[in-house]
């Protein structure tokens, strides 16, 4: 593989006496899906809130396509190309989907007062072209019939898809996904999990995905990393990362020799 | 029915996109540009000088914070300070024999820069703790006004505005002044309208609803408060200059204290926040009831009913205000817009109770 597009260096969290992220380093190799897996409170979303500029680790780097990017503040992230979307679905309640999803084109434009008062010259072009491109993700993602309703009113599965649609839009070289199947269903699941693929196939994703499914993580991830307790258990492929008998114990409790 | 959704088809990203997709909206649309064009013909000059003229005002005035409280859901309690800024730079700048078009924006401006350097202080606290920080500026604003006779020409005094012409036309009688107030509004509501459907406006409603998931999809949320901050105050600014110079035709500091401030917060809340429709309605509803719960009242009193005190009445309307807040808050937070975009609606499926999906 080349050079790796994400690298984490020994990052350290800590939350007052909490020491959430005891060094943790990995790197995610372009084009690949990333699990991070690991029970509760383990330190999954504290390292993914790093990487995406929610709060900085106070000792560690991060590199971004070689680009150091611990400390800078999420809108410089998200315009150096990395997009997430979030455990609990964050789309913006006061809007349709498609308002939502062109949202996630918000890099590409310029939000300008003067260009909404000059709007027949200077913003209509740009939204229309916007829409096209946003017409495109909602094409891949399909989610026409919703196109023109209300967030709040659309199903969980749909929200959380039309939340991919907004992340894909923003055209981001790597895609940090934090639970995207958390309360779905398995007809649901097996949706998204294809949307996943079919995302990270055409538009040469880099994917990090944090999942408690194990049957997702196993079957879509090619490399993984258990964490515990803010430590890094296990690193590999996944299945065999998965077999680790200290993350069997860590998940499932009991001794580490036990299994 | 005339009012319906049917037979509507967009077949391209343009026409999807247009103000009112709907014939029967645009016609009322159409129809009310055409009474407010003519009003000067068809209402007597008492009524367009002291009804519609302060309505079409002080609804650009509250569409003004409507852009800030409404779309960016920053809360802004003094207003009025901003738009005092803006009566008396181009009051001043008038008389110092700037025309008056560039009186008004340099009125705008200055509004603009003074509000947003408070802003840049304010916006660094959220909710309630911004209240405080923009009240804060009302009676900064309030008492440097007033004491700064280079300003406001000593503590008691009024000052007038003088003879302006706007596009070589002299703004010398009522119904000159009625257009210069009426352009205003309507630049207004298109660039409100236009504002709600392009990049800024979507930003801002953004940062209201989740401004953590706007950070993480790009948004810079300081810039784009305070460029709300700028946009809100440069109009509040222009706002409070045509105030002065189309109604009040002078000015003192006690115009724009800190009960007028609440009086625009109450526009916008009762009208309902962010929204054109809600601008129009809040302004007219809160300038509107207070004259007929007074005459009501003075009525009552007449008639020998029952009597309450030339203090308490003066006061009634402060008490209206309040409570119109309270009840809208519990009852119609959305406020009258989304009463008439629940009627718009009801029409829009009629016969059916609701669309199918």
């Amino acid at each position: 593989m080349s050079e790796p597009v994400l690298q984490c260096e020994n990052i350290n969290r800590f939350f007052g006496g909490i020491h959430a992220l005891k060094g943790i380093s990995a790197e995610i190799q372009q084009g690949e899906i990333f699990g991070l897996v690991g029970p509760n409170g383990s330190g999954k979303t504290t390292l993914v809130n790093c990487i995406t500029g929610f709060y900085a680790p106070q000792r560690g780097q991060i590199l971004f396509e070689g680009k150091q990017i611990n400390g800078m503040r999420p809108h410089r992230i998200a315009a150096n190309g990395i997009a997430r979307t979030f455990q609990n679905v964050a789309l913006f309640k006061g809007m349709s989907v498609l308002e939502n999803i062109l949202m996630g084109r918000h890099i590409f434009m310029n939000p300008n007062p003067l260009a909404a008062l000059f709007y027949p010259f200077w913003a209509a072009k740009e939204e229309v072209a916007h829409r096209r491109k946003v017409e495109q993700i909602i094409d891949l993602l399909q989610l026409e019939s919703v196109r023109d309703e209300h967030v709040e009113v659309i199903p969980l599965g749909l929200q959380k898809r039309v939340e991919l649609a907004r992340a894909l839009c923003a055209e981001p070289r790597m895609l940090v996904l934090d639970e995207p199947m958390a309360g779905m269903n398995q007809e649901e699941k097996e949706y998204m999990v294809r949307f996943i693929l079919d995302a990270q196939e055409e538009l040469n994703l880099s994917v990090l995905i944090i999942e408690h499914h194990l049957d997702v993580v196993t079957s879509i991830c090619d490399r993984v990393l258990v964490l515990n307790d803010g430590n890094k258990i296990a690193e590999g492929p996944a299945r065999t990362a998965m077999s680790d008998p200290e993350v069997v114990a860590a998940y499932i409790g009991g001794q580490a020799h036990a299994a | 029915m005339f009012y319906r959704l049917s037979g509507v088809r967009h077949t391209s990203y343009p026409a999807a996109r247009q103000l009112w997709p709907i014939a029967a909206d645009r016609w009322q649309v159409g129809v009310l540009a055409l009474l407010a064009l003519l009003a000067p013909l068809l209402i007597s000059d008492l009524y367009l000088g002291s009804y519609a003229l302060p309505w079409l005002i002080w609804t650009a005035a509250a569409l003004s914070l409507s852009l800030l409280m409404g779309l960016g859901g920053q809360l802004h309690f003094g207003f009025a300070a901003v738009m005092a800024i803006g009566a008396y730079s181009s009051i001043h700048l008038a008389r110092g024999g700037v025309p008056f078009e560039f009186a008004l924006l340099g009125g705008g401006l200055t509004a603009a820069v003074i509000g947003t350097a408070f802003g840049a202080a304010a916006l660094r606290v959220k909710g309630l703790y911004l209240v405080m920080a923009t009240l804060a500026m009302q009676y900064l604003v309030d008492w440097v006004i007033s004491n700064v006779p280079a300003i406001s020409g000593g503590a008691q005094a009024t000052l007038r505005t003088p003879e302006v012409s706007f596009l070589w036309i002299p703004i010398d009688s009522l119904d000159a002044r009625y257009y210069v107030a009426l352009l205003w509004t309507v630049l207004m509501t298109l660039f409100f309208l236009n504002v709600k459907r392009t990049s800024f406006g979507r930003a801002l409603a953004a940062i209201r609803d989740k401004d953590f998931a706007a950070a993480v999809i790009g948004v810079d949320p300081f810039r784009t408060k305070l460029t709300a901050f700028m946009t809100a105050s440069f109009a509040g600014g222009v706002s409070g200059a045509i105030l002065a110079f189309c109604y009040y035709g002078a000015v003192t500091p006690e115009q724009f204290g800190f009960n007028v401030s609440i009086q625009l917060v109450a526009m916008v809340l009762v009208g309902g926040l962010g929204s054109v429709v809600g601008g129009y309605l809040g302004a007219g509803f809160v300038l509107l009831v207070p004259i007929v719960l007074t005459n009501l009242i003075a009525g009552l009193g007449a008639a020998g009913w029952f009597s309450i005190s030339q203090n308490l009445t003066a006061h009634l309307p402060l008490i209206f205000y309040g409570g119109m807040i309270i009840g809208f808050l519990l009852f119609e937070p959305l406020g009258l817009a989304k009463i008439y975009d629940n009627i718009r609606k009801y029409f829009l499926v009629w016969p059916f109770r609701h669309s199918g999906s």
